[in-house]
């Protein structure tokens, strides 16, 4: 009885709603909108103010067979980080597991399962070793954009479509979601709500390619860290064997 | 009975370990079998945990087996990508052999010819048909180790196995024969 007293209220309210909202939020197509980007900047800040912490992620990754087939991987890490130039990385995947060590002075890569290392020195922040290890050895940090949101590195001006997505719970995180336009990747980001703006989840659509293969990345944080500055410094273990690194070749149309 | 329960025990013990390629294990329980049935048992069963927790602790658990696996799973023509701020992953090399060369095998000399290029994709184009090489042994076969001559490289963040011609790439617990990868 009282449910159909209220159902024209009800109904009045549904078809009203669209409209009420369409005066408050910005629905034009292929525009940028400010407030995504400046959630983006307010994340990349808070970032670059974390002084230690450790992040754990799990990726879904995407390969693309010749015919177009899409395969499904996954892989894991583990990351400790002291700004602005120390990190532990650990990689993990059912294929291989790898560790990088940076203490501000040397960077290693070292393959538990074959006790093989490979060093070269280096020095600066995080943000330029994830993009010189990647030019020049193409070895790619597991959440390289932690690394350089809050930096110029992190090219806001690039975004060609940026929108507000709504909200959404990562794990128990009520979570911003926003969904930008990039070049050849779509990519959509879920940052917690409140006044520790982190990345929660990222995905990003590759549409370089027709069968858009996609990664997923989750991100789970650890802000106060029980790990001390001797985890980044690298000593090689006993039977480990000293390898070269071989930079990127180039001329076979490596990254430039 | 000791000896009848050790014969038992042995054979399907070792087939076990072996699945685990855990060395250590493999020979503790040997050396448990000679020692006596339940000894045997109960000290091969300590190994093994000790051979999983090893494993675990490297992050990997028991180690995987791709030796069934198809060929037609290493014919890679592009890969997702896991970061939005990489100029090699967003602008620079596989995006525009991507687009000049769609439903091509464009993968093959991406990053220098190299891995995939993130750091989960550790699956090499191997059966790509664009690198032609002169090797005695078969592209996408797997072996269990590579010949004892092979010299370590560091590509691209995997250390490959090079013997002469012939490049092996770890995976999982095995390798596999891939084109070089520079």
């Amino acid at each position: 009885m009282k449910l159909k007293k209220l159902t024209p209220v009800l109904v009045a309210l549904a078809l009203g709603a669209p409209g009420l909202h369409a005066q408050t939020s910005p629905s034009r197509s292929n525009a940028v909108d400010p407030a995504s980007i400046q959630a983006l900047k307010d994340m990349g800040a808070y970032l670059r103010s974390m002084q230690r912490y450790s992040v754990s992620t799990e990726l879904t990754g995407e390969r693309v067979l010749a015919d177009g087939q899409k395969l499904q991987h996954t892989a894991a890490a583990e990351l400790d980080v002291a700004s602005p130039n120390q990190l532990r990385a650990r990689m993990y995947s059912a294929r291989s597991q790898r560790e990088i060590y940076y203490d501000g002075k040397m960077a290693t890569l070292y393959t538990p399962q074959q006790k093989y290392y490979s060093s070269v020195e280096f020095d600066g922040p995080l943000s330029v070793l994830v993009t010189k290890l990647e030019e020049r050895y193409g070895v790619e940090i597991p959440l390289y954009d932690l690394f350089t949101w809050g930096t110029p590195a992190a090219a806001l001006d690039k975004i060609e479509s940026g929108m507000n997505a709504g909200q959404d719970f990562i794990g128990p995180d009520l979570c911003n979601h926003y969904a930008f336009r990039q070049g050849n990747v779509d990519w959509q980001i879920w940052i917690s709500v409140g006044n520790k703006p982190l990345p929660r989840k990222l995905v990003i659509t590759n549409r370089g390619d027709e069968a858009r293969p996609q990664s997923v990345t989750l991100m789970d944080w650890k802000l106060k860290p029980g790990f001390k500055d001797a985890v980044f410094k690298f000593t090689p273990p006993k039977g480990s064997t000293a390898v070269e690194l071989r930079p990127l070749d180039k001329s076979k149309g490596g990254a430039s | 009975m000791n000896n009848l329960f050790n014969k038992r025990l042995a054979a399907p013990l070792v087939a076990l370990f072996l699945c685990s390629f855990a060395l250590a294990p493999i020979a503790e329980a040997r050396d448990g079998g000679r020692a006596g049935g339940g000894g045997g048992a109960a000290r091969a069963s300590s190994g093994g945990g000790g051979g999983g927790a090893r494993a675990n602790a490297g992050g990997g658990g028991r180690q995987v087996d791709n030796s069934q696996r198809d060929a037609r799973t290493n014919d890679v023509r592009n890969t997702s990508v896991n970061n939005v701020n990489s100029n090699r992953n967003v602008n620079a090399s596989r995006n525009t052999n991507v687009n000049s060369n769609r439903n091509v095998n464009v993968n093959v000399d991406n990053n220098g010819g190299c891995c995939g290029g993130g750091w989960d994709n550790d699956y090499h184009p191997v059966a790509a048909a664009a690198v032609v090489t002169a090797t005695a042994v078969a592209i996408g076969s797997m072996v269990r180790t590579p010949p004892a001559n092979c010299v370590p490289v560091n590509y691209g963040g995997i250390v490959y196995q090079q013997c002469g011609s012939t490049w092996y790439q770890p995976q999982g617990g095995q390798y596999v024969v891939i084109n070089p990868p520079y």
